[in-house]
């Protein structure tokens, strides 16, 4: 069994090899400290952990201070990659209708933007637009409006690179057939670019859920998102608690992306194989 | 619901590139007309102008008599099998085979009913429920196809259908589209840069050369009486003659042409040596003898310094010709030879009626 990359790297394989397991260990090292921390049965993050007892997660779903915090971030979440996917996926459809090229680059780099802008920056102006308006700073609106928009970029990269694969005739073979703009868009390019949609929003919610600059800016007074929890938690007691939420929002995001890759490959695996042949 | 189509002056330019430059056409109900000619000659755009797919500058776009060049492509009621087919992957063969009756609006159960039937006529019954990925390349074929006439459209136009297949399953389909299309009884304009799926498929072909159309006839009158240089060369294999006044001009004459002789290389034929000259015979030394399978293929240099190419059937005797010494070439029925006058001698407009 050859390595065909052996002879090509050679003598500097050994420290590829070290490098990489270096970056390994330095992600997986957090983590497993995170999860053995959260099981410990004694009253301080610590690490080795003392004993083993599941009490602090008990602790954490038992605990408003936790779940209040978890399910404003889901709502915020939520509410946002929905507008962000609906801005991105349609910016993505229409930007490949532009014909002219140079208008089509500047449109594209304007919904690339938001990626570029310093949230700090960003957040800082929201913040100002929430004092401007009286009664706006007590509702969630310009956070969730801030979030879609710093989340619609990943939305519109995924989608507009997906419509760059999609043959273009088979637009103008459904113009022939009959077929009328929203019939196309409908029947055609959506389902087609469905999946990569769904990519999308799923890296939208998990770029809105950890998003802490627009939240410590805009965040009502006296609620806190799941982010903003964890800060002050970690500033205020080192309690097992901080490490046992983390744990489950992995374990969650996780399992997330776990479900996603099933279903993914479960549908590439339908396509190909020949369905039984009913008479239609 | 087939229909006439004419073109009438139909110009279209791209950028400051003058594409069409004024082109007609008459196509007969139930015609199979093939543009043919290289690429940039300008015959994808006057299918898409057909379609609706391109925009005109000036002319008009008849069908059965009727205006339709302001029509958007969607009420046209025109078929279009694309090059790449342009199947919609997210749908199975029998929804992409009903999809023009969607677009129409139509109820599921007649929709099932036409891809079904759509299906027979090309071959594929059975295969509704296939994935397009899941087919073979000349099935795919069949499937667009099948799409292109579902919905009984005015016009069948083919962009390129061969240029996605192998050599053997390309001759095998242009046999099967031309006997669908003759079933079906749909006008069809194809378009192509292959001269033998032109002669083998279409009742005229229109050769287009620069955004213009070159000449417009039948396959046999195309290949037998080129009206220029051009289709002469365009098409199959030609060794062209210089004359003056009847007489071959020798390569470095100092008199101006008045006309070439076509003669196609299965019309040479080998004389002895000592044979009586004879008025299309040519002297010379052979150059190369190679064996194709089916035929010889000869290349002569001639004495007066041009080269011949000749072809007889792989049966013939090849025993005089022997690269590096002397053969003759003739061409002995005079009546194979095709003579082209220059314009200016020719002096009569480019006939373009039907000739089938």
């Amino acid at each position: 069994m050859k390595n065909p990359l052996a002879g090509v790297i050679g003598g500097f394989r050994y420290p590829v090899v070290v490098l990489s397991v270096a970056i390994g260990l330095l992600l997986f090292v957090p983590f497993a400290v995170l999860v053995a921390t959260s099981v410990t049965s004694g009253q301080l993050i610590l690490f080795p952990p003392q004993g083993f007892s599941l009490k602090w997660y008990v602790s954490v779903l038992g605990d408003r201070a936790w779940t209040d915090p978890f399910w404003l971030s889901m709502g915020v979440s939520l509410a946002a990659t929905a507008i962000a996917v609906l801005l991105g996926t349609s910016g993505a459809l229409a930007v490949h209708r532009i014909v002219r090229p140079g208008v089509g680059r500047l449109v594209r780099t304007l919904f690339i933007l938001p990626i570029a802008l310093p949230p700090v920056a960003y957040a800082v102006g929201l913040h100002r637009i929430n004092i401007l308006f009286e009664g706006l700073n007590k509702s969630l609106v310009v956070l969730v409006l801030g979030e879609a928009i710093i989340a619609m970029p990943y939305v519109f990269v995924l989608v507009s690179s997906a419509m760059n694969r999609v043959d273009p005739a088979l637009r103008l073979a459904a113009s022939t057939m009959g077929a009328s703009w929203p019939m196309i868009l409908r029947r055609v390019e959506l389902p087609i670019v469905l999946p990569t949609v769904i990519t999308g929003a799923i890296f939208a919610f998990s770029v809105v859920f950890d998003e802490v600059v627009l939240s410590v800016f805009l965040t009502p007074p006296g609620t806190q998102t799941f982010p903003l929890a964890m800060l002050s938690a970690a500033r205020e007691a080192f309690s097992p608690n901080l490490t046992a939420a983390s744990t489950m929002v992995s374990l969650a995001a996780l399992a997330l992306l776990g479900i996603v890759t099933v279903v993914g490959n479960r549908r590439a695996r339908g396509r190909r194989p020949v369905r039984k042949v009913s008479s239609t | 619901m087939t229909v006439a189509l004419d073109i009438d002056d139909v110009r279209v330019t791209l950028g400051h590139n003058e594409v069409l430059k004024g082109v007609s056409l008459s196509v007969q109900p139930g015609e199979f007309v093939t543009l043919l000619g290289a690429s940039g000659s300008g015959k994808s755009t006057l299918l898409n102008v057909i379609a609706g797919l391109q925009k005109i500058d000036s002319g008009h776009v008849l069908f059965d008599g009727e205006n339709v060049e302001r029509r958007s492509p969607q009420k046209r009621n025109v078929g279009f099998v694309f090059q790449s087919y342009a199947l919609f992957p997210h749908m199975t063969v029998g929804e992409n085979v009903s999809f023009p009756l969607l677009a129409a609006r139509r109820p599921a159960k007649e929709r099932a009913a036409v891809a079904r039937e759509t299906l027979e006529l090309v071959q594929l019954g059975g295969m509704a429920d296939r994935e397009p990925a899941s087919l073979s390349g000349g099935q795919r074929q069949r499937v667009a196809l099948a799409r292109a006439i579902a919905a009984n459209p005015r016009v069948l136009l083919l962009d390129e259908p061969m240029a996605a297949l192998d050599k053997q399953l390309r001759e095998h389909m242009q046999v099967e589209i031309k006997s669908i299309q003759r079933r079906v009884g749909i006008t069809t304009i194809a378009v192509t840069h292959d001269q033998t799926e032109a002669l083998t498929m279409s009742d005229r072909v229109a050769i287009m050369h620069d955004g213009c159309f070159v000449q417009m006839a039948a396959p046999t009158e195309l290949y037998r009486h080129p009206a220029t240089e051009y289709v002469a060369k365009f098409l199959g294999e030609a060794n062209l003659v210089p004359l003056y006044d009847g007489r071959i001009l020798p390569v470095d004459g100092e008199e101006q042409k008045t006309g070439t002789a076509v003669i196609r290389p299965e019309d040479l034929e080998v004389l002895p040596l000592d044979a009586p000259a004879m008025a299309w015979s040519f002297d010379g030394i052979v150059r190369v003898v190679s064996f194709q399978g089916d035929r010889f293929r000869i290349e002569m240099d001639t004495s007066d310094g041009r080269v011949l190419v000749c072809t007889l059937p792989s049966t013939a005797d090849v025993s005089l010709l022997v690269p590096g010494l002397p053969a003759r070439l003739a061409c002995t029925d005079p009546e194979r030879v095709h003579i082209i006058f220059p314009p200016e001698i020719l002096a009569q407009p480019l006939a373009v009626g039907s000739a089938v």
